[in-house]
């Protein structure tokens, strides 16, 4: 895992637990309605955030986000990753199947980001922790 | 935590040794520092209450002589903290408390005598100096803390007012965000409401909040099914078309639930299933 730099990233926010969840919610929002996105990718973006932060806070405790503007002269994405120090997760293909819950809940979090997403990348090891690195264009 | 702040055997002996001069003269850092602290604008309503003043220097002058015995155990550790948390409930300012420790530091450094370990024993008095502060700052973190979850708490008993709207229909308008404990809380007193009026329909507006992930979706499952127990139809509404796209990509199975573009419509249809009819009075 490399370290994401200030500069690299415009947006970077500490999740520490539960109470972070709304605060990643409203500053990743008002992040990304500068971006200039449209009202539906707006939601999508900030949905993933908010999923792929409780997940953080479920099954890793703590960890951060990190988003950022991608622009070309033909185009525009958000960047938005995730990573956390947590326990990992031993069979990343089952995580990202519909409807598998290791936490009793419904188990859609992370392939609905992948579908309210254009890219989905997920690196985990036991032990280690887990990477969610997410991209979506916005005209 | 001494390791962290590089602080070894020699820097708490070198704190022993200038304890030894400066104890005996703390009255004279005593005054000073209160010249000082007159001129701040934040601890003027100290200066108010004689006996209150008496209070505070008596306590400092406690806290120093903890400082320069020199031993830093899990006694010492939870005295600062709680040093912490008395400052930190009076209302002052983390930056007030870091001026005032700077400035402290500055007036009994000044008092050291001229020796060759001088520099050695300031560099030991600062280090443990900033360890304090350290302890102080987490502390002062967590009263914050603390606060903002009563804050929260007090938010969210606020934020329930399940509102009759007409004979046998609820409605709760939520506004904000669903955490997982806003959401017990709005379950047990529907769920309450409802055993109270024996209502039959209940509306849940949602076009207050902003996002509905998979958490928010299944609390508004579960809420449905649970009134569903009590023989109530509960009516999901104000679904925006970017919530409603987005519940879709999520794949989450909203089936069970009765949704509706606007309040508006729920208020209609709930209407409609307890059989009042509104007719328009045509007063001359
Ligand atoms: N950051 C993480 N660290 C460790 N394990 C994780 C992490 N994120 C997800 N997982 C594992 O992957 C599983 C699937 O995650 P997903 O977000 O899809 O579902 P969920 O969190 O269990 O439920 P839902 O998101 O629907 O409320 C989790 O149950 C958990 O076992
Ligand atoms: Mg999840």
């Amino acid at each position: 895992m490399h370290p994401r730099t200030p500069t690299e990233y415009a947006l970077r926010v500490c999740i520490d637990g539960e109470l972070d969840i709304p605060i990643v919610a409203s500053r990743f929002r008002a992040w990304a309605q500068r971006s200039g996105a449209s009202t539906i990718d707006i939601a999508r973006i900030t949905t993933a955030a908010i999923e792929l932060t409780t997940n953080v806070v479920k099954y890793a405790q703590r960890g951060e986000l990190y988003g950022r503007l991608l622009e070309t002269p033909r185009q525009r994405a958000i960047e938005l990753i995730v990573e956390d120090r947590g326990p990992g997760i031993a069979d990343v293909a089952q995580a990202i199947g519909e409807r598998f819950s290791t936490g009793g809940t419904l188990g859609l979090g992370l392939p609905g980001v992948r579908r309210l997403m254009d890219e989905f990348e997920i690196t985990s090891q036991l032990g280690r922790g887990t990477v969610v690195r997410a991209l979506k264009r916005i005209e | 935590m001494l390791s962290r702040h590089r602080i070894n055997a020699r820097d708490l002996e070198l704190v022993r040794a200038s304890g030894a001069e400066l104890l005996p003269r703390l009255d004279e850092y005593v005054e000073q520092f209160y010249a000082w602290l007159r001129q701040e604008p934040e601890f003027g309503q100290y200066f108010n209450d004689e006996t209150l003043l008496r209070h505070v220097q008596n306590m400092q002058v406690e806290y120093w002589k903890r400082f320069f015995i020199g031993v830093v155990d899990d006694s010492y550790v939870i005295n600062r903290r709680h040093v912490g948390e008395v400052h930190a409930r009076i209302g002052l300012s983390v930056a007030a408390y870091f001026a005032a420790m700077d400035i402290s530091l500055a007036m009994l450094t000044d008092m050291l005598p001229m020796s060759d370990t001088r520099y050695e024993t300031y560099r030991a008095i600062t280090k443990l100096i900033h360890l304090d502060t350290a302890v102080v700052t987490v502390s002062y973190n967590h009263i914050i803390n603390e606060k903002m979850a009563g804050q929260a708490q007090a938010l969210t008993e606020m934020s329930t007012p399940v509102t009759s709207v007409a004979e046998d229909v609820l409605m709760l308008p939520v506004v904000g965000l669903i955490d997982s404990r806003r959401a017990q809380e709005i379950l047990s007193s529907v769920l309450g409401r409802i055993a109270e009026t024996r209502a039959r329909v209940f509306i849940i507006d949602i076009s207050g909040v902003s996002v509905v992930d998979t958490a928010v979706a299944n609390h508004l499952i579960k809420l449905t099914r649970a009134t569903r127990l009590m023989g109530c139809k509960a009516l999901l509404s104000g679904l925006s078309p970017a919530i409603a796209q987005t519940i879709i990509e999520l794949g989450i199975d909203v089936s069970a639930i009765d949704t509706h573009a606007t309040l508006r419509d729920a208020l209609e249809e709930s209407l409609r299933l307890v059989g009042i009819k509104l007719v328009r009075s045509h007063n001359e």
